[in-house]
């Protein structure tokens, strides 16, 4: 009884990580791919429970949900702050006038 | 005095209730997620699923998992959820009220 | 009995993919977000569920760190990307 059910599971978690995958490569909203990107990386670490390897899914579970994720929203934040030509947070002359003023960043 | 076995079936049979009820919630709370006009309805829909369909899957299996460690372990993931779920909806939703989005109205 | 467990796994998966219907329509970002932070809580189901219907206790741990790092893209997310709108005086290095 359990068999068929873990089979259709594996069909429709492949199909749905397929599915992700392509319109995450086409889309041209680069925040969606970024949320698309997080939700496969979630789905990733399913596929590798299934696979039988925990220790993996341990893996993509942190880097994927844990790391990638805040990593490219902080990069599409900087992306769009040099695209606007706004100035930047990691030249220094800039930095020290921020500190000067408020001594504890929050 | 019920027997034992007899216990450990009534206590399964309960969680199995539970996980129905927890299965219906994340249901509920996906259909809501979709079907809703406006983004505070969606993250009123969104915490019903995080918070109680979790809960009651968490108290359905540990309930038949018949192991004091393992029931710990469970509502400790449940407690990791919830704060996270709860800290993040409050932020979405004050965000979205210092950037003036208005509520949803029947108009 | 573990195969009641499994078909519920199933059909939360199933919740999964009809999801994402809502990253592909979400009018602001913040939906798409919300979305997301519900596709991490129903793998966190997921795995509770199949950790009995496949017997094995090791998918706890993997529950585990989901849950552990559930808030931080949201948490990311509000604090880089969405709040960016010039509404605040001083820009802090986070």
């Amino acid at each position: 009884m359990i068999y068929p059910i873990l089979t259709l599971f594996d069909i429709l978690l492949a199909l749905t990580l397929l599915w992700l995958g392509w319109h995450l490569l086409s889309t041209e909203d680069i925040f969606k791919a970024v949320v698309l990107f997080i939700s496969f990386g979630l789905l990733m670490a399913l596929t590798w429970v299934r696979m039988r390897a925990p220790d993996v899914a341990l893996a993509e579970a942190a880097l994927g949900a844990g790391l990638t994720g805040p990593l490219f929203l902080s990069a599409l934040r900087r992306m769009n702050r040099v695209l606007k030509g706004e100035r930047r947070l990691d030249s220094d002359e800039n930095r020290g006038e921020d500190h000067a003023k408020n001594p504890k960043p929050t | 005095m019920i027997p034992a076995e007899e216990n450990m079936t009534i206590l399964y049979n309960c969680g199995t209730v539970f996980l129905t009820v927890g299965l219906l919630f994340f249901l509920s709370g996906t259909v809501g997620l979709i079907r809703f006009p406006d983004i505070y309805s969606r993250l009123h829909a969104l915490t019903k699923a995080d918070n109680v369909g979790l809960g009651r899957i968490v108290f359905g299996l540990a309930l038949q998992s018949g192991s004091l460690a393992v029931s710990l372990k469970l509502l400790l993931i449940w407690l990791l959820v919830m704060i996270a779920s709860s800290a993040s909806c409050h932020l979405i939703a004050r965000s979205a009220m210092q950037k003036n989005i208005q509520p949803w109205r029947r108009s | 009995m573990n195969w009641l467990h499994t078909l519920f796994a199933l059909i939360l998966l199933l919740t999964i993919a009809v999801g994402v219907i809502r990253i592909f329509k979400g009018p602001t970002a913040a939906d798409r977000m919300m979305t997301a932070q519900l596709f991490g809580t129903s793998g966190v189901a997921i795995l509770l569920l199949l950790s009995t219907g496949m017997n094995n206790l090791v998918l706890l741990d993997v529950a585990l760190v989901f849950a552990l790092l559930a808030a931080l893209a949201t948490l990311t997310f509000i604090r880089r990307t969405w709040h960016d709108s010039g509404r605040r005086k001083h820009d802090y290095p986070l």
